[in-house]
């Protein structure tokens, strides 16, 4: 596959007084591609897409649109179409007028306006909302708009700030799948922020995964879920225990009496820590107590299609998720032993 | 349980404040009562004789005054407060911030008086201004800034800039930065947005402020005394010259009515006119 970048984000820092927002990002973007920034509040995800509009001077760095550097152009110079986390729809203007706005400032008027407008109405499914006010509208009605409104002077790029954040969890699905199917239709190279690490999974080609104002791993999903580059990102992507295996001997650590080798090289006596996914962790029901391995179930609950467990072992607690079926004859209390699939296991340095 | 009044409680807070107004209601009705009265000294059967009597051209001559100088003071002040809005809302430091706030407000703090004799003391015909300008030989004769319209609408202007300034200060913090920002998304440059975006979301806040300073203006009574003289006889002055040389009180009243009704009218029409306006705008930006 060759690689076509679209925006290159050069080396970019950006320093607030004394702050260090962005250490030296350095991130290309393929065309076409859908870029989720996902990290903690306070990592400079939103900061980073602000710098990418323009809204934002970059303190070091440069932006490269296409092989021009754009650093210097004023937003609405870049023509970069955004949507803001409160939408910012014009409470003046009729839905009509919200999204005939950038057409009308590029010197798309009367016919070819509305024809425009009527063909972003019906792509996302409100073709009879045209002359409505914008206090009209439901959440998810003002939503489309506001992305209606982003990509009707076809942007290059198609920036959105925690645009679902607002909205319930059942509308907040439907308009993730909404949302990627619009990106798809459109092809346009989009970048989307967000601290929700299940959207970002939901929407992403790309995963760029921030703390602390620097990127801590920028692959595809699954490759970020399955290999986490370190323990932030295993522990941020949700759902993965964490556990304190001591020191490495011999390339190898044990995990609660699996043995697991470690695929990068790490020093002989550097403290690890393991992290493995609740679905990964294995359950099989003790009788006796002889094994020193063995832990007791102190919570569970049936969650339909899966069962979630917090196992009590050597003093610490993991989760566990299995299928329902396996839970059967399991009980809080009951005495386990966990099994683990070393593939599936991610041993990181402890700092 | 509900953290807002219902209306019952709410009403029942706001008694102290409308037993307070009534009083004002009350001499309101009086007024009108004594301006149909029969007599010029008291209340005495029924005439509309005060009102035949202002139909002079002297005192067409006051309302005009009154409504153009208003007008003007108005527009002048809109002027200067609108920028001013945005540089206390802009300024960083809790310090300037302040130090502007008070600095604007002061014209409320200070007496009118001490206002008016300030710009005595500084524009009069023997104030700093002159007596400086006469000393470097740039002027003979003292140029006269006050005791006519000038020094009138400069007293106006003053006087009322903070009733203008703090309504668009909120109006212009009612405006998100995404609004501004969204308009520069889509390509709208800075003069764009200003007129696209900021003006219409302040146009309600902008006509609040315009409301109260032309009241304010119109009904202004110690600034054109003491800065206009006896020359500029604005309705303020000309009432009072009924009550007091001539005791005329059925006439002053009939022209305190006169001043409420045109206020009224002037501010109504402005209303209408400013939603007309907008929705030529809205009927132009739809085609």
């Amino acid at each position: 596959m060759t690689s076509d970048t679209h925006l290159h984000i050069n080396n970019v820092s950006k320093r607030f007084d004394t702050v260090d927002a962005l250490r030296d990002i350095d991130l290309k973007i393929e065309r076409g591609s859908f870029v989720c920034l996902l990290g903690p509040s306070g990592c400079g995800k939103t900061t980073l897409l602000r710098i990418i509009a323009g809204f934002e001077a970059a303190s070091k760095g440069s932006l490269i649109l296409d092989g021009n550097d754009i650093s210097n152009q004023p937003p609405h110079k870049r023509g970069f179409g955004m949507v803001f986390q409160s939408l910012a729809l014009f409470p003046h203007m009729s839905v009509a007028r919200n999204i005939g706005y950038g057409l009308k400032l590029r010197g798309i008027k009367g016919a070819a306006q509305r024809d425009r407008v009527e063909e972003l109405l019906e792509v996302i499914q409100l073709p009879h909302i045209a002359d409505r006010p914008v206090s009209a509208l439901s959440g998810g009605q003002r939503q489309r708009v506001a992305i209606a409104r982003a990509l009707a002077i076809q942007p290059p790029l198609f920036l959105l700030d925690e645009p679902l954040s607002a909205l319930d969890a059942q509308l907040r699905d439907n308009m993730q799948i909404e949302l990627r199917q619009l990106q798809q239709k459109f092809g346009v190279t989009t970048v989307l922020v967000t601290h929700d690490q299940h959207e970002a999974m939901m929407l992403a080609d790309e995963l760029v995964v921030l703390k602390d104002g620097a990127i801590r791993q920028s692959a595809p999903p699954t490759q970020i879920y399955n290999d986490p580059a370190d323990s932030f990102v295993a522990d941020f992507l949700g759902a993965a225990n964490l556990i304190d295996v001591g020191a490495i001997k011999g390339g190898a650590v044990d995990l609660f009496g699996t043995p697991v080798q470690s695929a990068t090289p790490h020093q002989d006596g550097d403290n690890i820590l393991a992290a493995v996914r609740a679905e990964h962790v294995g359950l099989t029901p003790v009788l006796s107590n002889g094994k020193t391995c063995v832990g007791e179930i102190s919570f569970m609950r049936d969650l339909g299609a899966a069962t979630e467990f917090v196992v009590a072992i050597q003093g610490k607690d993991l989760r566990v998720r299995r299928s329902s079926a396996e839970a059967q004859g399991l009980d809080i209390g009951s005495k386990v032993a966990l099994t683990f699939d070393p593939a599936q296991v991610s041993l990181f340095k402890a700092v | 349980m509900s953290l807002q009044l219902t209306k019952p409680k709410a009403l029942a807070y706001s008694l102290p404040a409308l037993i307070a107004i009534l009083p004002f209601l009350g001499a309101c009705l009086y007024i009108f009562r004594f301006s149909i009265s029969g007599e010029q000294s008291r209340i005495d059967g029924f005439s509309i004789q005060p009102y035949v009597d202002l139909m002079t051209p002297f005192f067409g001559r006051s309302v005009w005054l009154t409504l153009r100088l208003a007008f003007i003071a108005t527009v002048l002040a809109m002027l200067m407060a609108v920028p001013l809005a945005f540089l206390l809302i802009s300024l960083r430091s809790a310090f300037a911030r302040r130090t502007l706030t008070i600095v604007i407000l002061l014209p409320l703090i200070l007496n009118l008086l001490v206002q008016a004799y300030g710009w005595i003391l500084l524009l009069g015909p023997s104030g700093v201004l002159n007596s400086t300008l006469r000393s470097f030989g740039i002027i003979e004769r003292p140029i006269f800034l006050l005791f006519n319209e000038t020094g009138v609408l400069l007293g106006l202007v003053q006087t009322s800039l903070p009733l203008a300034v703090f309504p668009i200060v909120s109006a212009v913090r009612g405006i998100s930065r995404e609004h501004l920002e969204a308009a520069s998304s889509l390509g709208a440059s800075h003069w764009r947005i200003f007129f696209d975006v900021t003006v219409p979301l302040l146009r309600p806040g902008l006509f609040g402020a315009a409301s109260i300073v032309f009241a304010f203006n119109a009904s202004a009574f110690a600034i054109p005394l003491l800065l206009g003289g006896r020359r500029v006889q604005m309705m303020g002055i000309a009432i009072r010259d009924m009550i007091s040389p001539l005791f005329n009180w059925s006439g002053a009243a009939a022209a305190g009515m006169i001043l409420i009704f045109v206020t009224m009218f002037v501010m109504l029409f402005a209303a209408w006119l400013t939603r007309l306006a907008s929705e030529k705008v809205e009927r132009q930006n739809a085609r």
